[in-house]
Order: structure tokens, then C-alpha cells, then sequence
């Protein structure tokens, strides 16, 4: 009896020192950036060494066969082609849509198609009023709402389409490497009605899925906190957060989600989806689109998915994992990171940050990931500019989109359109219309040298 | 995507360790390195893009007994086309088991294999003005370029397999040429799908012969696509997992839980139950490296290189999950309600689909128990 008492004494006390020598090893940050092994663990336990079409579609290790579940009926949803009503299977489509499912924009849960070859799906225009309503949302464009649809079912008019077109402009890096951005002008035309010549017009591409429930494990007082380091640090980046209606809780919270951190949880996001993409009401969103307009009719208005059904597709999203690095420990591209943080890249595009602790969903509960990204609204310099504020953010601040599985763009979505409407074509271009707050890291970056900046594309490919 | 329900162990590096001791010494003259290239290369060329090629072929005789029914119709050759339709399809859905590359990156699948069919809008369409032909497609995929306000945009279901389904045999399968022959607005149309169709075959054909094949084939040795064998690997075992997924939790799965044989696929045809077959075929074909006249390399040599057990199982699972199928003999959407006798047959197909679907990927990797791990393990 003694003795197996000792043992359960020793089993306790191997245990908790287990428990303090784990503790203590993850809560290294890898300050030098020499590529260890946690280098590979994007995700955290929520990496998935898959580097194929499927690589941002890979549901959370270590659910409940519950979740697991529920995480399945989400994904059929998502990938659910909506039609017209009435119709036996997913009646609900319209009459003002964008596109008639998720997954068509969210191609392999990532980007949006290539512009140009399908543009008027592509991408997606918000739209708005110059001011504010009480909640400092955008002011609705009457006749149009807060976005243009651009489609609408049989016997309805669409709303109007946006025309894209480019203008090239030559540059040079200063090694005299030339390179060339394509500048683009959007019009409405055809709109149903006139469009007001003093609406803003802001263009959105639809953006990978994975990952989101790890974003949003990130304690508040993380981002804060980055805000006030850069702030300290008086060198030119200032950070901020966005501050946004939340429907459901009423009142104003901290945004993380959308190009402009417009919104405020996991769920307001896909439910303003499903009603402003697809036209599908839901009992968060449980008016059409179209209402207060010619297109609006009063059957329609009833929520057309179940709330069910809502909550399944955002934990869908919630529980997608992410793709771990490839390459992580090649000579350049170790290399690559490195210049990548001395340029002062990683100032926003915070390579290592710690979830908080969240007992009731382990899967994202106390996660060392790497989303290189902090969530926090950046003036992006006059070129990016939508000129569109979007609660807090105004017309020159987007939200640092993080960069993982960004090398794995190709792979997945077929093409390297980067940027909030996909007017990069690569890489290099994404970094150079970099402005604002980030001109000081973009000019370091035109100053390297080929091998240097070869050596942070590979970096950023191993992503 | 349809990967979902394949969850990944996150250390993937231990997968090296773990089936060490079932490495045996191989006493064959057959050089692995080779094999493994051959089976690429086979697995490129002779499956999929002679798959693609075969589509190509089957579309082809379809639009010609299309062009023959909607000149005069009569019921035999309505018959030859709906058999005709059968036959693309069949092809189609075996590449099912191969959805990578442009069929996923370009968004062909949703094009050309949509499902539900919106019959509100394309009964809207053929009460319209609107001129169908091959370019309305265009003008649906180019919306944006066209001022056109005519055009109906609800673009992806109103394409594809099974509208043409729909018009061919009519929503309850009854379809008559008598009938056909009045429809003067449905015959355009159906002109207009088939073209579509056969551009969008085309267009999945010519990315492999143009270039993907190749990418497959010399992954590793110089492809930009696939830096090494084993991601190439990795694409090929993912794709036959996810249709085991797509068909036991999807196209079975949904209407079976949800007792609805509204939610079934082809069912104007009630072709549902070869729709699955040929699924679960095509991930024989790509395995064995076999499709039609064409055989090489498959996946098999290289497995039975190393594990001969685990190529026995993952053929006898297989030989259930067909077998399991084939026992259903009635329509999907009647074997599938409670009532019915052979509901319990199509519960079983699911779990044998299931079954197979662990063998190939049990979404746990570095256990040594199915195939992604054997890739894991033996290639680079």
C-alpha cells in the first residue's frame, strides 16, 4: 500500500515538473528567428503537413466526435449550391445575390478566383454614403444597401455591375530591376437606378477561410498590447484597432475579421455573408438584402437557413486548420525571415503569437502560432487607399492580413493575386504597393539586392 | 473541403520512425527510384489525362446523337442520347476519384457537375428572350465584361450534367420525344448545354495534356508545381480519399440521414447508384494505374514494393465497398427510406465506403495504418 502510494506521489510530482518543463518550452519565443522546431507548427497542434489543393480545408485535430460533426454539416453547407425558391433542396437564393454559394468564392476555402477571367464574382464592392448611422457603420446607398449585387434571380434586375480597368506603370528597384503595377479604376455601370456620384466605392476579395479560430483566440489584450509596443517604439508604425457594432451583443466591440477588421465575430461575418453574398436570411440577419427596394419580396424574408445550420458553417470556419511551413529550415529561406524581420516586415506582420487559454475548445486554447499578422488597422499610403472609412478605419487603414499559408496561394487557388482586390500579380508586387506606415519596410526592401530579395519571396513562399 | 473529415496528426516528421520494422529487404530486381517515377508518369498520362480524353471522346458522340435527336425527335434516338449522357457521365464521375489540378483550381467542378438544378430560373430562361448558344455560356462567365441586361446570372446551376439531365428525361422521367419535339426553347438550350459541356471537357483536358501531366509526372525532378515526389504522392492519395468522403458522408450520406430523396444526385435518371459505383471505380483505376485500354505503373507496384499486406487490404476494402453498391438494385432515392427493405443495404454501402476511406487515409498520420502513411514513409 505504501509503496503504491509513493509511486502515485512520484507519477504526481514527474507530472507537474512535465508540466512546468512543457511550460516553460513553449513559452520560448524564438527571438533570433533561427528557424527551430517549432518553426514548422503554424498552427500550432493545428498544423496540417499537407502542401496539395486540399491544404487550407483540414478540420481541427482533437475534437469531440460532436464537433467533428458538426464541422461536416458546416462543410456541406458551405459548399452548398443555392437556387431559387421554391426548390426542394436549398431554396433561397437571391433575388439579389453575388454568387450562389460559399465555396465558389471561397475557392478550396481560400481566394477568390484570378480578376479578370470571372470579375464579376471575383470580387465584391461595398458600398456607402460618406458619414456615419449611430454605431459609426457606413451610411447604406439607397436603392443599393451596403454592397452591389451583382446578380439577381430569374425576373429580378440586378443591381448593377462594376467595371475593372488597369493601368500600368513602370517602376525600377534600386538595382535597377524594373517591375510594373497595374493601377486599377472601378465604375458602376448599368445600375438599375442612378448611382450616386458621392457614394464610395470600396472593392473586397473574398479571403481564405483556415485558421479563423485561432485568430480569434487571441486575447484582446494581445492586440491591444501590440498597438501599445508600436506605439513605444515611435518608428513610424502605429497600429489600431478598429471598433465595430456587434448585433448580436448590441453595442460596440473590437473588430478582427474582414480587410478593415469591420467585424466583430466569426458569426456576424458569415451570417453578412450568407444575406449580403447570397441573399439567405438568416435569424441573425433575418432580412433580405433587398428590402426597401424594387427587387424585395415580402415571402422571401423569413430566415432561409436555420439558426442551426448558421452556427454549423461558423464552426465550420472556426475549426479549419492551418498548413504547416515547407522548407522551413532551407538555407535561404531562414535567410529570407531574417531580412524579413531586420526590414521591419515583422513590426505588423508579427510572425509568433500565443492564444490565450480557452477551456471549453482545447483545439485553440494556450497555441504558439505563427499567422504573421496583428490584427491591427495600418494607413497603407494614398495608392491603396479605398477611400472608404469603415467604422474607425478610414480610407487609407487596412487590417495586416496574415501571411500564413500564403505560399501555398498557387497551389490551391491556381494564381498569386494578392492584396484586398487582388491587384498584385505576385509577391514582389504585394510588398511594393506597400505605403504609408509600410513605405519605410517597402524601400528597405526595393533597396536589397536580388539574392536578398529572392531570399524573402522564398520566405514567404514557405509560408 | 471534402478533406474534412481526414484530420491530420500534426507530426508528420514521426512518420518516418514509425513503421521501420515493417521494412523488409525487397528481393525483386526492380529499382524503387525508377518505379516511383514510372508511376507518376503512368499515373499523369495514362489515367487521368487518357481519362479526360476519353470524356472528351464520349461528349463528342453526345453532342453529335444531341444534334441528330433535336433535328427530329423520335424515341429511339432519345434513347441513344440518354445513354449517350450516361456514358460521359460514367467517365466523369471516375475522375471524381482525381478532382486536382485545374478541375479544382479552376473551378471546373462546380461548372460542370452542379448540383440542385435551379428550375425556376432555367424555366425563367426558356420563357425569355434571350439567345442560348454556346456564347450565352461565355457571356455568363464573362458577366461582367457584358452590358447585356438580359442575362440570367445564377451562372453554375444552371449548367452542367444535370440540367441536361433534367431536359432529357424531364422532372419526373418521363420525357417523351412527342413532347421534346414541342419544347423548341429546351432544344436550344440543350444544344447550348452540350456545347458548354464539351468546351468545359476540353478545357480540364488540355490543362493535363498542356502541361500538368508533366508537372506530375517529373515531380521532385524539375516539375514547379510539385517540389518533391511526395507532395505529388500526397495530391493522388488525398483525392481518393476525398471521394470515399464526398460519396459515403455527401451524395449517400446527406439523403440517407436526412431520410429525403430530394436531396438526391441524378435523380431524373435515377442514375445515382452508378454515379457512386463509378466513384468508388476510379480509385481502383488510379491506384492500379489502369484506365481503359491504357495499364502501367499504379500506385500498387510502389506498394507492393514495400507492404504487400497493406496493397491486399486496401483491395479487399475496396472489393467490398463496390460489392456493397452493387447489392443495392433499387433507385437511390427509394433504397434509401427506413421503409424500404433495402435500406439497410445502403447503410451498409456507407460503411464499407467508410471503411475504405480509413484504409486510404484514417486522417491520423504516422500510425503506419493506410496508405497516406506508406507515402509518408517510402517516398521523398
Amino acid at each position: 500500500m505504501f509503496s503504491t502510494h509513493k509511486n502515485k506521489v512520484l507519477i504526481l510530482s514527474g507530472t507537474i515538473l512535465s508540466i512546468i518543463f512543457i511550460n516553460w518550452a513553449c513559452s520560448k519565443v524564438d527571438t533570433d528567428y533561427t528557424a527551430p522546431e517549432t518553426e514548422w507548427l503554424t498552427g500550432g497542434s493545428q498544423t496540417f503537413f499537407d502542401g496539395g489543393n486540399g491544404a487550407f480545408g483540414h478540420a481541427f485535430n482533437g475534437m469531440t466526435a460532436a464537433q467533428d460533426k458538426v464541422h461536416e454539416i458546416g462543410d456541406l453547407v458551405f459548399e452548398a449550391t443555392f437556387v431559387s425558391s421554391p426548390a426542394p433542396k436549398n431554396p433561397g437564393l437571391g433575388p439579389l445575390f453575388n454568387n450562389v454559394s460559399c465555396n465558389s468564392c471561397h475557392i478550396g476555402d481560400g481566394r477568390s478566383k484570378i480578376i479578370g477571367s470571372d470579375n464579376s464574382i471575383a470580387t465584391l464592392f461595398r458600398v456607402s454614403l460618406p458619414g456615419t448611422n449611430e454605431h459609426g457603420e457606413p451610411l447604406p446607398v439607397p436603392g443599393f444597401g451596403h454592397q452591389i449585387q451583382t446578380s439577381a434571380t430569374a425576373g429580378k434586375v440586378r443591381e448593377a455591375i462594376v467595371r475593372i480597368a488597369y493601368t500600368e506603370k513602370q517602376f525600377k528597384l534600386d538595382d535597377g530591376t524594373p517591375y510594373s503595377l497595374r493601377y486599377p479604376t472601378y465604375s458602376v455601370e448599368n445600375a438599375y437606378i442612378n448611382f450616386p456620384s458621392n457614394a464610395l466605392l470600396s472593392p473586397r476579395s473574398a479571403q481564405p477561410v483556415f485558421g479563423l479560430g485561432l485568430l480569434d483566440a487571441i486575447d484582446e489584450a494581445t492586440i491591444l498590447g501590440f498597438a501599445a509596443a508600436q506605439a513605444k517604439a515611435n518608428d513610424g508604425i502605429s497600429g489600431r484597432a478598429n471598433y465595430v457594432w456587434d448585433a448580436q451583443k448590441q453595442k460596440t466591440v473590437l473588430g478582427k475579421y474582414g480587410w478593415k477588421a469591420n467585424q466583430p465575430s466569426l458569426l456576424q461575418q458569415v451570417a453578412a455573408a450568407f444575406n449580403q453574398d447570397i441573399g439567405i436570411t438568416t435569424p441573425y440577419f433575418p432580412v433580405e438584402n433587398s428590402y426597401g427596394q424594387p427587387q424585395h419580396e415580402l415571402y422571401s424574408n423569413q430566415p432561409e437557413i436555420t439558426d442551426s445550420l448558421l452556427h454549423a458553417v461558423e464552426f465550420y470556419i472556426r475549426s479549419l486548420g492551418v498548413p504547416g511551413r515547407r522548407n522551413a529550415t532551407n538555407t535561404d529561406v531562414v535567410a529570407g525571415k531574417k531580412i524579413f524581420v531586420n526590414i521591419g516586415c515583422a513590426s505588423c506582420h508579427i510572425p509568433a503569437v500565443r492564444t490565450k487559454v480557452n477551456v471549453a475548445f482545447p483545439a485553440v486554447s494556450n497555441q504558439l502560432i505563427q499567422p504573421y499578422t496583428d490584427l491591427l488597422l495600418h494607413d497603407m499610403g494614398e495608392d491603396l487607399a479605398d477611400n472608404r472609412p469603415d467604422f474607425l478605419a478610414s480610407g487609407r487603414e487596412w487590417r495586416t492580413q496574415p501571411l500564413w499559408g500564403i505560399g501555398l496561394t498557387q497551389r490551391v487557388n491556381g494564381h498569386t493575386q494578392y492584396l484586398h482586390d487582388g491587384r498584385a500579380r505576385n509577391l514582389t508586387e504585394a510588398i511594393m504597393w506597400h505605403g504609408g506606415e509600410a513605405e519605410k519596410a517597402r524601400n528597405q526592401f526595393k533597396a536589397l539586392s536580388a539574392t536578398e530579395r529572392n531570399q524573402i519571396i522564398k520566405f514567404l513562399e514557405s509560408l | 473541403m471534402k478533406r474534412n473529415l481526414l484530420k491530420f496528426a500534426t507530426i508528420c516528421l514521426a512518420s518516418s520512425l514509425a513503421l521501420t520494422s515493417c521494412d523488409k529487404d525487397n528481393d525483386n530486381d526492380v529499382d524503387i527510384n525508377t518505379l516511383k517515377s514510372e508511376v507518376l508518369e503512368n499515373t499523369a498520362k495514362n489515367v487521368i489525362e487518357f481519362s479526360y480524353s476519353e470524356m472528351l471522346a464520349k461528349v463528342n458522340t453526345f453532342k453529335t446523337s444531341i444534334a441528330d435527336l433535336v433535328a427530329s425527335p423520335t424515341d429511339a434516338k432519345l434513347t441513344t442520347a440518354r445513354n449517350n449522357w450516361k456514358e460521359v457521365r460514367a467517365v466523369w464521375e471516375k475522375t471524381e476519384a482525381w478532382l486536382f489540378g485545374a478541375v479544382a483550381t479552376e473551378d471546373i467542378d462546380p461548372r460542370i457537375d452542379t448540383w440542385p438544378v435551379d428550375f425556376n430560373e432555367i424555366d425563367q430562361l426558356l420563357a425569355s428572350s434571350t439567345v442560348l448558344d454556346a456564347a450565352y455560356f461565355t457571356r455568363l462567365d464573362q458577366a461582367l465584361e457584358s452590358s447585356d441586361e438580359d442575362i440570367v446570372d445564377a451562372a453554375n446551376a444552371m449548367r452542367g450534367f444535370h440540367p441536361i439531365e433534367y431536359i432529357l428525361w424531364g422532372e419526373d422521367g418521363t420525357k417523351t420525344a412527342a413532347k421534346l419535339a414541342t419544347e423548341t426553347r429546351a432544344k436550344q438550350y440543350l444544344v447550348a448545354l452540350v456545347d458548354n459541356l464539351q468546351n468545359l471537357t476540353k478545357e480540364v483536358y488540355e490543362s493535363w495534356s498542356n502541361g500538368y501531366s508533366n508537372q506530375v509526372a517529373k515531380a521532385g525532378n524539375g516539375s514547379t508545381e510539385f517540389a518533391t515526389q511526395k507532395g505529388a504522392f500526397i495530391e493522388i492519395v488525398e483525392a481518393m480519399a476525398g471521394i470515399c468522403g464526398e460519396v459515403g458522408e455527401g451524395k449517400m450520406g446527406e439523403p440517407f440521414n436526412n431520410q429525403d430523396p430530394a436531396l438526391e444526385e441524378s435523380p431524373f435518371s435515377k442514375n445515382s447508384m452508378a454515379d457512386f459505383t463509378n466513384n468508388i471505380e476510379g480509385i481502383m483505376n488510379i491506384y492500379q494505374g489502369k484506365f481503359g485500354s491504357r495499364d502501367g505503373k499504379g500506385l500498387e507496384d510502389f506498394v507492393q514494393y514495400y507492404n504487400k499486406s497493406l496493397d491486399l487490404e486496401i483491395k479487399a476494402k475496396h472489393t467490398a465497398a463496390i460489392n456493397a453498391l452493387k447489392a443495392i438494385t433499387n433507385p437511390f432515392g427509394t433504397a434509401l427510406l427506413a421503409s424500404n427493405s433495402q435500406s439497410t443495404l445502403v447503410q451498409n454501402a456507407i460503411n464499407r465506403i467508410n471503411e475504405l476511406a480509413e484504409v486510404l487515409n484514417d486522417g491520423t498520420d504516422g500510425n503506419g495504418k493506410d496508405l497516406k502513411d506508406f507515402i509518408l514513409q517510402y517516398s521523398n
